[in-house]
């Protein structure tokens, strides 16, 4: 049975500004961490992935850095820029807007 | 930082991104390997290339590199047309170069700043009064004033006590400088003599305009006193004296013989504020009271003190935030009530100069005002021919694409969108003018020295074009805009088709011709049939006022005769002995073989302006504001005087029609005598026979002194080439009846080339005196030439613009034609084999260009009439209508385009009906 779900249009942009709100990470872990915390509903593919990452790096809203992972390896890292910031709270209240509207369509018994 | 901005900056470190996202991928893929295994990674990673390309799409080069495609493509579809990009090319190169020629001396003449600190804040003083008043408070001059047609007469020139009084006015200006230019002095450096032109500056002048010394030091309020000692040499001039600016300063030089130090050397750029001058030193302001103590009649001590002698250009620079408009405001009032003070009666009174201040960050406006109007000319000129060559290329073009509409048809038909095609076709027009505009730089290139050299011999300015950033920025630009001129309407027409159709149309078959009255292509031929036709009848004006100069009669003979000028008291010589020092150089020149009379002259006779004061019958007034002094004063009525002696009319060869030459007879202490000319007798006695008449000579200092006349001379040119001869009154020399003859010009009249004669001219006074220079040394017709070089430099110009612009319009519809009878090929062939004989057949193609011709003409006749009246002032002797150059112009233009289209007409009468069928 496949459970996964496809990913909305633009909300990819979201989920990885998201996903750095807590601090830097590098591509790898990203996609990871949002599989993992949508308890696998959502996988990032990779060819997704690493354009989005530049585009939010063109955007000035995530900046890129060498560092040396955990595991002792040379990785690129990602961290939220305060203009990504601005960015995330922006597109989250887009989203939850959207949300709440078709939530409330879906809810509704209504006739029209 | 903005997202373009970044973009373009990973631009440049393109090569390191693509090495860290490969970095980047593998170590993500390292790390799935980790979790899932080898396979399942690189399975879950896909296609690592797709990956790349999207990502790389996101770094924003997608346009660079449909732009590189776009350009490789474009250089591919020129190089399959050779001839028709080596034509474009050429054109294009011929059209930007002469742009970019001119260009630069608009640059240099009316665009470019002062090489000097903050240029923005200097502020030119003139005044301006109502013009042509005969009575004024400016009663002296030494300088030039202009008319203006809104402000009428602008001068720049002020009384010494003028800059004493606005002086007193701090707050405006952090410094206020005047300067003024010298005579021609003798500059005597180790033995060696030579004449030269500097500029005496006030103690402000290098402090305000910001200049710092090469070496040494320059001219500070200190220096500036009597008896002054110090000089400033210009960079150019102590490197030609010295080899080295650094050896310069502590030398000791002498100027009009007398002692002067080095004391410092401006900057290479650095040539004053008149961006027309070159000054060769610069001498503190009252180092004039010695070296030249009188100036006509006016002593030293009297210029500085007079209030109504004009002589001192002014500058300023403005204190910081004070603008133009405040300083105008505070000094007006301060000016307008000193110069009111000044005059001397109402008539005065009723038309005072009023103050004029005008910002002074491209330094004194003279040869703008001298160049403006030429060179805005020429600049038009160049413009319209760049017209023509783009109408050209354009035209070529529409040709092309209607050969390439297949080509855009398929690429419309598999999803190109409309805009994407057009910009392609923009890419091809844009490199096409990119290669133009690079090959006329290099025109350019070589025609600015050479129009440089070209313009020196004819002018005192110096100009300063070349070919600088400046320039070249806006050649860019033009470039650019060129290309997209010319491509623009061919890429729109090219990509409105109605896609179906075409694709059905056989390879080989005839597009279908639209049935509009005129199409595009036709209206460009008009339109560069209209605008070379305005050319060619701007270049007839030129060239018949050239010509009317060239040969107007100026009333003595130019052939033959070597003039140059000496200037004994300046090196040395007490006035006393001048006369038996020049009179020694005459004998042992004439001794040289081959010169056949040699006379003296206080002044040459064209190009030198001329001496002039009222010399009236006996009995008469004297008129109220004749012209007095050395100078270029117009009217030919007003009095011109020459001092010569007994061999000038033989030499100058100017007939006396009545009474007798000067000879032996006239000596100090004899009867006065005088020998006027036709001109002066029809002004002063209305054309009544003079000889014997007595007249009154009233001279520089107006001392009147009787004379009588012994002669009458044919009318001859002087001071310079105008439309009426001048009155003019000679006076022997050896009477002293004019100014001192200080400075002496020799006349030789030679057998054959009179420029063989300059070595044996040049021993002969190096021997008699080693600290006297020669100076201008040349023919007479090179002096006259010299004299309407201006004129010259611009018929030649506007001639061969014109046939530039002519050929450039004939090559288009040569190529236009050609196209159109290939295109009709199968038309014609068809028409012959019906029986049409070969003449009808050019006589149809030659119509065709003949109707395009005529309304080309009918439109570019009233544009040529109404050009030549906004250049009326750039001629001479010739109306600005004036029906023989429009007539020629429109005769030209007929011939040149029938010549044009024959060949294509006659290629068509030789098509073999045969051959054209069988090809359809």
């Amino acid at each position: 049975m496949n459970r996964k779900l496809d990913l909305l249009q633009g909300t990819l942009d979201l989920l990885i500004l998201r996903t750095l709100l807590p601090g830097p990470a590098h591509g790898h872990a990203i996609a990871k961490h949002i599989q993992r915390t949508s308890e696998e509903l959502l996988q990032v593919e990779t060819g997704s992935l690493y354009p989005a990452l530049h585009r939010l790096e063109a955007n000035g809203w995530v900046e890129a850095n060498w560092d040396v992972s955990d595991k002792g390896k040379r990785a690129r890292y990602y961290k939220l820029t305060r203009e990504g910031r601005k960015q995330l709270s922006s597109e989250r209240s887009k989203w939850d807007a959207f949300a709440r509207a078709m939530g409330l369509i879906l809810a509704t018994n209504e006739r029209p | 930082m903005n997202t373009n901005l970044r973009k373009l900056l990973w631009l440049f470190e393109r090569r390191r991104r693509e090495g860290e996202l490969a970095d980047e991928l593998a170590f993500h893929l390292a790390e799935e390997t980790k979790e899932r295994g080898y396979d399942a990674a690189r399975r879950e990673l896909g296609n690592v290339a797709l990956i790349k390309e999207d990502t790389r799409a996101m770094w924003g080069w997608a346009w660079i590199e449909q732009l590189l495609q776009d350009v490789r493509y474009a250089a591919r579809t020129m190089r399959k047309n050779p001839a028709f990009t080596v034509l474009a090319t050429l054109s294009l190169a011929l059209g930007i170069g002469a742009n970019t020629a001119i260009y630069s001396f608009m640059d240099a003449v009316i665009v470019r700043w002062l090489p000097v600190r903050d240029p923005r804040s200097l502020a030119l003083l003139q005044w301006h009064s109502k013009s042509r008043t005969e009575e004024s408070v400016v009663q002296g001059v030494s300088g030039h004033f202009d008319d203006d047609p809104k402000l009428g007469r602008v001068g720049g020139i002020f009384p010494y006590p003028a800059f004493e009084e606005l002086r007193k006015s701090t707050k405006v200006f952090s410094a206020l400088f005047v300067y003024h230019p010298s005579r021609k002095l003798t500059v005597m450096i180790g033995g060696e003599a030579e004449v030269a032109g500097g500029e005496y500056v006030s103690g402000d002048y290098f402090r305000g305009l910001g200049v710092t010394p090469e070496a040494g030091r320059l001219i500070v309020a200190e220096d500036d006193r009597v008896g002054t000692d110090v000089v400033v040499l210009s960079s150019g001039f102590a490197l030609r004296r010295f080899g080295d600016v650094a050896r310069a300063p502590g030398q000791k030089i002498y100027l009009n013989n007398l002692p002067f130090r080095v004391a410092g050397v401006t900057p290479p750029g650095f040539y004053g504020v008149d961006s027309g001058s070159a000054p060769e030193f610069y001498l503190p302001l009252h180092a004039d009271m010695s070296l030249e103590p009188r100036d006509g009649g006016t002593l030293a001590q009297g210029r500085y003190l007079d209030r109504q002698y004009y002589w001192m250009e002014m500058m300023g620079r403005l204190r910081p935030g004070v603008t133009i408009k405040e300083a105008q405001g505070q000094l007006a009032p301060l000016f307008e009530n000193w110069v009111a003070s000044t005059a001397e009666n109402d008539a005065q009174r009723s038309d005072l100069p009023k103050f004029l201040l005008s910002e002074g960050a491209r330094g004194g406006d003279r040869m703008r005002r001298n160049y403006e109007e030429p060179l805005v000319t020429l600049m038009i000129m160049v413009a319209l021919i760049l017209a023509i060559a783009c109408a050209n290329i354009a035209n070529l073009l529409l040709a092309r694409s209607t050969a390439r509409r297949r080509e855009i048809a398929v690429r419309l038909s598999i999803g190109a969108r409309r805009g994407r095609v057009i910009r392609q076709l923009l890419t091809e027009s844009v490199l096409l003018a990119s290669m133009g505009g690079a090959a006329g730089v290099l025109v350019a290139y070589w025609s600015v020295p050479l129009l440089r050299a070209m313009l020196a011999s004819g002018t005192s300015f110096v100009m300063r074009a070349e070919l600088n950033w400046h320039v070249l920025a806006a050649t860019g630009v033009l470039t650019i805009i060129t290309g997209v001129l010319f491509g623009l309407a061919p890429a729109l027409q090219a990509t409105r088709v109605d896609v179906m159709p075409v694709l059905k149309e056989s390879r080989t078959a005839e597009p279908r011709v639209r049935r509009l009255p005129v199409s595009l292509s036709q209206t460009l031929i008009i339109a560069q049939i209209a605008i070379s036709l305005v050319l060619v009848a701007a270049a007839g004006l030129f060239v018949r006022t050239l010509s009317k100069l060239q040969s107007l009669d100026v009333g003595f003979t130019r052939d033959n005769v070597l003039v140059f000028k000496l200037n004994a008291k300046q090196a040395g010589h007490r006035r006393g002995e001048l006369p038996s020092f020049y009179r020694e150089i005459q004998h042992r020149l004439s001794a040289i073989p081959g010169v056949i009379s040699v006379a003296e002259a206080d002044s040459p006779l064209i190009g030198d302006g001329a001496w002039g004061w009222a010399v009236v019958p006996v009995g008469k007034p004297k008129p109220e504001h004749a012209p007095t002094g050395h100078g270029s004063f117009g009217g030919w009525e007003n009095t011109h005087v020459l001092q010569a002696d007994s061999h000038f009319f033989s030499t100058m060869k100017i007939p006396l029609i009545a009474g007798r030459g000067f000879d032996e007879r006239d000596r100090v202490g004899s009867t006065p005598v005088a020998i006027v000319n036709e001109a002066w007798v029809k002004a002063n006695l209305a054309g009544r026979n003079p000889v014997g008449d007595h007249v009154v000579n009233f001279g520089m200092d107006d001392k009147p002194v009787e004379m009588e006349v012994v002669g009458v001379a044919k009318n001859a040119m002087y001071n310079r080439i105008e439309e009426n001869f001048p009155a003019t009154v000679y006076l022997p020399l050896d009477q002293n009846l004019g100014a001192p003859a200080d400075e002496m010009t020799f006349l030789l009249r030679t057998a054959g080339d009179p420029l063989k004669y300059a070595r044996s001219v040049r021993e002969i006074v190096h021997d008699a005196d080693v600290r006297v220079p020669v100076t201008d040394l040349a023919s007479q017709e090179q002096r006259i030439e010299q004299h309407i070089g201006d004129e010259i430099l611009f018929a030649r110009l506007s001639a061969g613009f014109a046939m530039l612009a002519l050929s450039i319009a004939c090559v288009g519809l040569y190529g236009t034609m050609s196209y159109m009878v290939a295109r009709r090929t199968g038309e014609i062939g068809i028409r012959m084999a019906l029986g049409v004989p070969r003449g009808r057949v050019v006589w149809m193609i030659l119509r065709q260009v003949a109707i395009l011709a005529a309304v080309g003409l009918a439109i570019g006749l009233p544009m040529a009439y109404a050009a030549s009246r906004l250049v009326g002032s750039l001629l001479f002797g010739i109306k600005p209508g004036d029906p023989a150059s429009i007539v020629i112009a429109v005769a030209t233009m007929l011939i040149a385009v029938i010549a044009a289209a024959y060949a294509p007409a006659y290629r068509a009468s030789r098509i073999d009906p045969l051959i054209a069928l069988r090809s359809e």
